[in-house]
């Protein structure tokens, strides 16, 4: 099941990707995705997504694994700060 | 002159208690004449009986109800003007400067007792004996003109003898008692806009009756009671005072129907509810009601009803009745084992979009405080959390713009993915009221929806879009807007952001949006579009009003943006007759939404990793909170699959039969540990649980609902708890169980913590609703009486932001092996699961849920009316009977889901909106055959619901 729930994340991200990513430059897209993720999605949700970064099982968008990677910093900075 | 009378100064509630006899006027301008030698100041257009009435002359009246216009046809309000010749009928005389009217004299008295003598002639005289006995106005009026004899006799030709018409299963139509006032066939036309009734013949053989001189059941009668309510003796009559007497007290409540909120009056005989009258004074409906609200509220006393907590180690097992402590030390002690083994984020709940406001606070402040995690969500995931992503990005509040009755300044209405004469009826009356006026419809939907076919409809477009195509259809409507010149530029420099709207402005000016272009994607053709964008912008006061055929599909949330894009372009918000105004499905959901209900906000929309807000309610709650969001519905139920989800806390939300993809639901109740279902009856979803805990009606607690208009209405407890305690009493004690204590001792200390935390709600208190009625939000400081029409001046955002809304085709598309859409949606007589009113006698007009279909589509299968139909999808197959429509467009397939035994939503897929999440249930790729047997899943839901049935009746035979 965990791969399916991987999978799931994945394309939710690449749906975000499409949506938000029309009419904005890539980097502001980037942005406004990991934005969305960060108010929307609970930690679970944040911290599967970023690991399954490295799994060869799922299909990234380019902008949602952008979306995702910048995410992935900005999680390991809060863990830093905090 | 011996007195002077205001009717300014005159009390509200007194004003809805009395029959003025006509309606409100709509002048402005003062007017002075002498009653009785009274002075009596009253509006321009007002009626000599209605002025008489406000200074508490009561002119005998017959035909006349402040709920109608005026008829002037029982002459029993006749009075004499100073200079005027005859005896006019108050009624329908208006007053005028200096006039002088007199409306007692032995004339006056003489004629009134003759009108009523040759009433009385045809009329029954077994008062004592008649169910309107206490309740009947002719009866009131022999009395007040003095009858005492009917020299006629009651020999001669007459109407006793008439038969009785007991088809509709809620009220009486007895004609033998009816004096042809036409009150009935006014509230039909005037009031509910169905025009289901006439007067057939003329002179003595005047009658009324329903449709083609039918039975009611078989007319065009939608029984919203307007017709029992304006009769003025028993002739139309409610079936539960023909059998219990006339009520001895009433209650204003809030009906928990839709979310119109309509104000009911319960009346009541000792813990009895008699019947619900609706509340002239309530202002979502003035007095009008509906099937659902006014009839079908028998399910309160269902012996169905649970009454006693129930407890089980697994599902398996038969439940055992238990105490109330037993029970909540149960679910607390398992809660608090799977958080020690699985951690904090184990476990979460669902609030009620049914329950009040102050019920749904509280179950989300049990998970954000006792279970220490966000996990919370609501109902409104799965219909209007598009409509709270989309509003706030775009105007900045997740809520409607209007109020209902903004509805009667509108020159163009545009509906879209909305169903109001069904699923809002008493607004989709007063819509239809705006429309005999005048005002131009816009229908965008797959169907041709009821409303297309309003009697004396003036200008009526219909879009019949493909399913799942919304979005192109929006933009091309902007893109209409901006290249023909359109635009309310003033509105936009002045309220918008500059830069948001330029870059929307390239976006939608772009050939690729135009209607010519989009007419491959929505089948709509571009002419219509263009015409449709014209009259919105053009007619004036431009109004949109849109449903879960927006919000529910994978796009909704673009597509929300886009209809506020709309709005905001051609200036159609911030006043009375335009604005944005989504339809909210149950009758709390915008209560649930505002309460905190979801899991990244706190009550008022604050979100938890605002640092300000998440410490205020810190501090008042005294325990630390997660910054971080929390799980939603479908992310628990992936969570509880893969094990990471254990045990669940849902409050009054069948989630089992109105969720999509069933199949996957249930997979994910049952990997729970601990489920625990607070609901009034053994729903779906109680069918997997292990704590079961019976909930209270919403006759049976006191709170408040928020209605799709933001308005909070009170809802009154006017009978005890069947099984002893209100729905928040409940979260309480199992708070208290899990060691965060909660001290409440009445909802009304709930909602001045509400208002302490919520900013919108910072001027909402018990004592305020009782002076007002109703508080429409945001009502604080600034806006200490609420706040009927928002953005009038800015927008909480400041400007207005439009936001690019790119289409984006559903993943979910028709093909080879499943060539056509299937959409879902409601029908009036049955409210969303329909767990109430399938235990009323509103199953008499919908017993089952049908696949609707086009005769071209069936004649391809070799389909017939009432044959049985199988269903597949992706997801799943089931089994429904046919009805061939011509409302359906060739390639689309329309059912509802009232019915859990129809497994509408096994078929429907996890396909949802970007944004939310909320699920794609109006498109549904399916294909449709001819079958003799229900399916799998159908037959393995019967053995189920049959052995969990089972356990239930054992445990209660045991212990009695």
């Amino acid at each position: 099941m965990s791969n399916n729930n991987d999978a799931n994340l994945v394309r939710m991200t690449n749906q975000i990707a499409t949506n938000l990513g029309s009419g904005r430059d890539e980097e502001a897209a980037a942005a406004a995705i990991c934005r969305h993720l960060e108010t929307f999605w609970a930690r679970s949700m944040k911290q599967r997504l970023v690991a399954s970064l490295a799994l060869e099982s799922v299909e990234f968008s380019p902008l949602a694994r952008r979306a995702a990677t910048l995410l992935a910093t900005r999680l390991s900075e809060q863990q830093v700060s905090r | 002159m011996i007195g002077h009378f205001d009717p300014k100064q005159y009390a509200r509630s007194a004003a809805h208690d009395k029959d003025l006899g006509t309606p409100f006027p709509t002048g402005t301008a003062l007017v002075n004449l002498e009653i009785d030698g009274i002075t009596i100041t009253v509006p321009e257009g007002t009626s000599v009986l209605r002025a008489a009435a406000l200074a508490d002359i009561n002119i005998p009246k017959l035909c006349a109800t402040d709920s109608l216009e005026p008829f002037g046809s029982c002459r029993l309000c006749a009075v004499q003007v100073e200079g005027r010749r005859g005896l006019p009928a108050s009624c329908t005389t208006p007053v005028v400067e200096g006039m002088q009217v007199t409306t007692q004299n032995e004339r006056l008295a003489k004629l009134r007792r003759n009108v009523m003598e040759l009433y009385i002639s045809d009329h029954p005289l077994d008062c004592l004996t008649c169910p309107a006995n206490g309740d009947c106005e002719l009866q009131d009026m022999a009395g007040s003109v003095g009858l005492r004899e009917v020299r006629y006799g009651f020999d001669g030709e007459n109407h006793l003898q008439a038969t009785k018409d007991t088809s509709n299963p809620y009220f009486s139509f007895d004609p033998s008692k009816c004096i042809v006032c036409s009150r009935c066939v006014r509230a039909c036309e005037e009031v509910q806009g169905t025009f289901a009734l006439t007067i057939d013949g003329r002179g003595f053989d005047s009658k009324v009756a329903a449709g083609q001189d039918e039975a009611f059941m078989d007319s065009d009668c939608v029984s919203c009671g307007a017709c029992v309510q304006a009769c003025p003796t028993a002739t139309l009559m409610e079936n539960s005072v023909i059998d219990h007497g006339v009520p001895d007290r009433s209650v204003v409540t809030t009906c928990a129907y839709c979310g119109v909120g309509c104000s009911f009056e319960a009346q009541m005989k000792g813990d009895k509810l008699v019947r619900m009258v609706p509340y002239k004074g309530g202002d979502a409906n003035h007095g009008h009601s509906c099937v659902k609200g006014r009839f079908a509220f028998g399910y309160s006393s269902h012996p169905d009803r649970l009454t006693t907590p129930m407890i089980r180690d697994s599902i398996d097992q038969p439940w055992r009745e238990a105490s109330w402590e037993e029970a909540i030390g149960f679910a607390a002690n398992r809660l608090k084992a799977i958080q020690a083994e699985h951690g904090r984020e184990s476990i979460g709940g669902i609030t009620s979009s049914r329950c009040t406001n102050e019920e749904t606070y509280l179950v989300q402040k049990l998970i954000r405080a006792a279970f220490g995690n966000n996990n919370t969500d609501t109902c409104a995931r799965v219909c209007h959390s598009p409509t709270g992503y989309g509003l706030k990005t775009t105007l900045g509040e997740s809520a409607g713009t209007q109020t209902f009755d903004s509805v009667m300044k509108a020159d163009a209405i545009i509906v879209i993915g909305a169903n109001p004469t069904d699923a809002h009826p008493v607004f989709g009356s007063l819509m239809r009221k705006r429309l005999r006026q005048g005002a131009k419809l816009i229908v965008a939907d797959p169907r041709s929806i009821d409303l297309l076919k309003t009697p004396h409809l003036s200008d009526a477009q219909h879009l019949p879009l493909r399913p799942g195509t919304n979005v192109a259809l929006i933009n091309a409507l902007g893109h209409v807007v901006v290249t023909e010149g359109l635009e309310d530029k003033a509105f936009v420099a002045s309220r918008c952001d500059t830069e948001a709207y330029q870059s929307w402005r390239t976006f939608i000016a772009d050939p690729r949006h135009s209607p010519e272009a989009s007419e491959a994607i929505t089948s709509v053709p571009a002419e219509a579009v263009r015409q449709a964008a014209r009259t919105y912008a053009t007619a004036g006061n431009g109004a949109i009003y849109y449903g879960l055929g927006v919000t529910e599909h994978s796009q909704g949330s673009t597509m929300v943006m886009g209809i506020a894009n709309l709005a905001l372009a051609t200036g159609n918000i911030g006043r009375e007759g335009v604005g944005v105004n989504p339809l909210r499905g149950q009758n709390n959901v915008q209560g649930s939404c505002d309460m905190g209900s979801f899991p990244h906000e706190l009550p008022g929309y604050q979100h938890v990793a605002d640092p300000i807000a998440r410490g205020r309610f810190e501090s008042v709650w005294g325990v630390k909170l997660d910054d971080e969001p929390g799980l939603r519905i479908p992310n628990m139920f992936d969570a509880a699959i893969e094990g990471t989800f254990k045990a669940l806390y849902v409050q009054g939300e069948d989630i089992a039969q109105s969720d999509p993809n069933t199949q996957h639901v249930e997979a994910a109740l049952r990997s729970l540990d601990c489920l625990i279902v607070q609901d009034i009856f053994l729903n779906e979803t109680a069918k997997f649980a292990h704590v079961l805990l019976p909930g209270s009606s919403f006759l049976e607690k006191n709170g408040t609902f928020t209605n799709a208009e933001r308005r909070i209405n009170r809802v009154r407890k006017v009978m005890p708890p069947l099984a002893g305690k209100q729905d928040w009493e409940i979260t309480q004690d199992l708070a208290n169980a899990l060691g965060y204590p909660m001290r409440y001792a009445h909802p009304s200390e709930i909602m001045d913590e509400i208002a302490q935390l919520t900013p919108s709600f910072a001027g909402v208190s018990y004592e305020k609703l009782e002076v007002y009625g109703s508080l429409q939000w945001p009502c604080n400081a600034e806006y200490p009486e609420g706040m009927p029409t928002m953005h009038e001046i800015n927008f909480p955002i400041g400007l207005g932001r439009f936001a690019i809304t790119e289409y984006v085709p559903t993943e979910e598309r028709a093909t080879r092996r499943f060539p056509l859409l299937l959409t879902t949606g409601r029908i009036l007589s049955q409210y969303n699961v329909g767990a109430q009113t399938r235990r009323t006698d509103n199953q008499h007009w919908h017993d089952e849920d049908i696949l609707e279909l086009h005769p071209s589509d069936a004649e391809l299968r070799g389909v017939r009316d009432g044959d049985w139909l199988g269903i597949t999808s992706r997801s799943g197959h089931t089994v429904l009977r046919a009805r061939l429509s011509e409302r359906m467009q060739p390639g689309v397939v329309y059912t509802t889901f009232h019915h859990p035994g129809s497994g509408a939503n096994v078929i429907t897929t996890d396909n949802s909106d970007w944004a939310t999440n909320c699920p794609e249930y109006k498109v549904t790729a399916v294909q449709v055959e001819k079958v003799s047997q229900p399916s799998a899943w159908q037959q393995r839901f019967s053995s189920f619901d049959k052995a969990q049935r089972g356990h239930l009746a054992k445990a209660q035979q045991e212990a009695s």
